[in-house]
């Protein structure tokens, strides 16, 4: 299924400014990954290569300016830092397949959720170069949370590239691994908790007779706009939520409603269990 | 709070068996039964008495209040324009001050704020605010937030004895003898009062100041925040402030129930008329040092 072309050689090791991307999986988070490493400016497309079993997803990247191809081997072959972007099911047979490609050169991010790193050290050469990453969906439009961590072998060179090519993404830090299943709960199905929200905020004007659309829409934009300002000033939740509050209003009557549906506390359940579902799976 | 001598401050109460007035006696202060006495020998005149009682003794009183009387009322819900409607059959101008404090006065940490009545100057709000600054916070507001402030800092003290009790049964459940528990549950709310206020920082941050990540203060505040404690906390000041609103209401139109009149007031009252009642628990007046009386 595979068919790897007799041209794929050995690469040098990278030179700056020279770097050779690959991405072994080409699905949506690898996309905006790829997106982007681009709009970064750091790797030009022509330099970055893709596969994936399946044409479906290619022509996007293609369509970017990226090479593809349907042989993993070729991708180790022709990069020095490949992230790993497949399904976890899948990626031990992937790991399997890639490792006699595997060399001191290499620089090998894993997105695959659930999967530690002492599971793709296992799996790879000794001595490999391997980083975890745990990115979010907004990724795909430049305004993920990521969280990444080093291997045994992975360096502080390895982690500032990492960094700067990553920080056109969005946020991007580097923490213990201990922290990547809570930055599941919080970051990576929290997003999915705003959705939520910013449907209940919608649907309670729709039922006070605005339209839907529109309501959607200012959602949308009011979650946008809190959010720019908590990262902008870098205050304090409470006191921006108090700046917001004038005395007897709207806003301290509808606070009060949340308090009482305890919704603090609901959120913090949600973190909370999904954080440990997160490390329940990776020992799977 | 060394702010006045005690032989300057005059108190009236129909029982003189109450065990306030023997403690104030002890202090030093002018004892009467006589509630004109007291009017006639002060300047500044706090109203102690319970919110239904106020009108009788406005009538008691009216007569001798003289237009250098500041008449501090210290009743809950009764407000300005009842007062300086009561006293302006009397006194054209009666300068009226409205005041609400509460219990943590005794140890010189009182919250208080008031308002000023129409005929009160700048400089009778200010001799107030002198006065009572010596037992705690005070400041002046308009008066339509006294009832809010009722609720929050009025009945605020209970909240945190009924807090207080609980944290020590907490501390107790966990091994901690009961005085010791209690000691150091009080230190924690002092201990963090005084943080927040000689802060500039929220309160928020103030709290994850002390939540080191998964930690034991942390784990905590989950239970706290999945029981509604905030909302709790809200609730009640609300409770408190619609109550007084209400409390108001009722004083506004002098609906007296017969049961609060006997509460207050001891088998020595006598019930004739309105006008002669010498019902009253018990009234503090202090002098006023700029008053012509030193």
């Amino acid at each position: 299924r595979r068919g790897c072309g007799s041209g794929a050689r050995p690469h040098a090791a990278m030179e700056e400014p020279e770097l050779w991307v690959g991405f072994v999986g080409a699905g949506r988070m690898a996309g905006g990954l790829v997106r982007g490493l681009l709009q970064a400016g750091k790797v030009p497309a022509s330099n970055v290569l893709a596969s994936a079993p399946s044409d479906r997803n290619l022509g996007a990247w293609r369509e970017l300016g990226c090479r593809t191809t349907h042989c993993n081997l070729e991708v180790m072959y022709r990069s020095t830092l490949v992230f790993l972007a497949t399904k976890p099911h899948i990626l031990p047979g992937v790991l399997e397949e890639i490792r006699p490609a595997v060399g001191p050169q290499h620089i090998v991010v894993s997105l695959v959720a659930g999967v530690t790193i002492q599971t793709l050290q296992r799996l790879l050469p000794p001595g490999t170069k391997v980083l975890r990453i745990m990115p979010n969906l907004p990724c795909v439009v430049q305004a993920g949370a990521m969280v990444f961590s080093r291997g045994s072998n992975a360096g502080d060179e390895e982690a500032a590239l990492l960094q700067s090519l990553l920080s056109s993404c969005g946020l991007c830090e580097e923490v213990p691994e201990s922290y990547i299943d809570i930055h599941t709960g919080l970051s990576g199905s929290g997003v999915a908790y705003v959705y939520l929200f910013a449907e209940a905020l919608a649907e309670g004007a729709v039922k006070m007779g605005m339209p839907g659309t529109l309501a959607s829409r200012i959602a949308a934009q009011t979650l946008l706009g809190a959010a720019k300002m908590l990262l902008e000033t870098g205050e304090h939740p409470a006191k921006l939520r108090g700046d917001v509050c004038t005395p007897g209003g709207t806003t301290i009557h509808a606070l009060h409603q949340l308090e009482k549906g305890a919704l603090r506390a609901t959120v913090m359940d949600a973190v909370e269990v999904a954080t440990k579902r997160a490390s329940d799976m990776a020992k799977d | 709070a060394g702010v006045l001598a005690a032989h300057k401050i005059t108190a009236s109460s129909p029982d003189t068996d109450l065990p306030t007035v023997s403690g104030l006696r002890k202090m030093g202060v002018n004892f009467t039964v006589s509630n004109k006495d007291t009017v006639k020998s002060s300047d500044v005149l706090f109203l102690a008495v319970k919110p239904p009682i106020i009108p009788f003794i406005l009538e008691e009183v009216g007569p001798d209040i003289e237009p250098r009387h500041i008449v501090v009322s210290c009743a809950a819900g009764v407000t300005i324009s009842s007062i300086e409607k009561k006293l302006s059959t009397f006194c054209p101008t009666p300068k009226v001050i409205r005041c609400m404090t509460n219990t943590p006065v005794i140890v010189r940490e009182g919250a208080t704020v008031y308002a000023t009545g129409t005929h009160a100057d700048v400089e009778d709000g200010k001799l107030l605010e002198q006065l009572m600054a010596s037992v705690g916070f005070c400041t002046e507001v308009e008066e339509d937030l006294i009832d809010a402030v009722t609720g929050l800092s009025g009945s605020g003290p209970a909240y945190a004895f009924t807090a207080l009790d609980a944290l020590a049964d907490g501390g107790v459940k966990m091994g901690l003898p009961r005085r010791l528990a209690v000691r150091l549950g009080a230190q924690a709310l002092l201990g963090a009062a005084k943080m927040l206020l000689e802060s500039e920082q929220h309160p928020g941050q103030l709290k994850d100041n002390v939540c080191s990540p998964g930690g034991a203060t942390i784990h905590a505040l989950h239970f706290l925040e999945s029981g509604g404690f905030r909302s709790l906390l809200i609730n009640a000041v609300e409770a408190s402030c619609i109550r007084t609103r209400e409390l108001q209401h009722l004083a506004d139109q002098e609906q007296i129930s017969p049961a609060a009149i006997k509460k207050t007031l001891l088998d020595k009252v006598k019930l004739d008329s309105p006008s002669l009642s010498v019902a009253s628990a018990s009234k503090v007046s202090l002098f006023t040092s700029k008053s012509k009386k030193n």
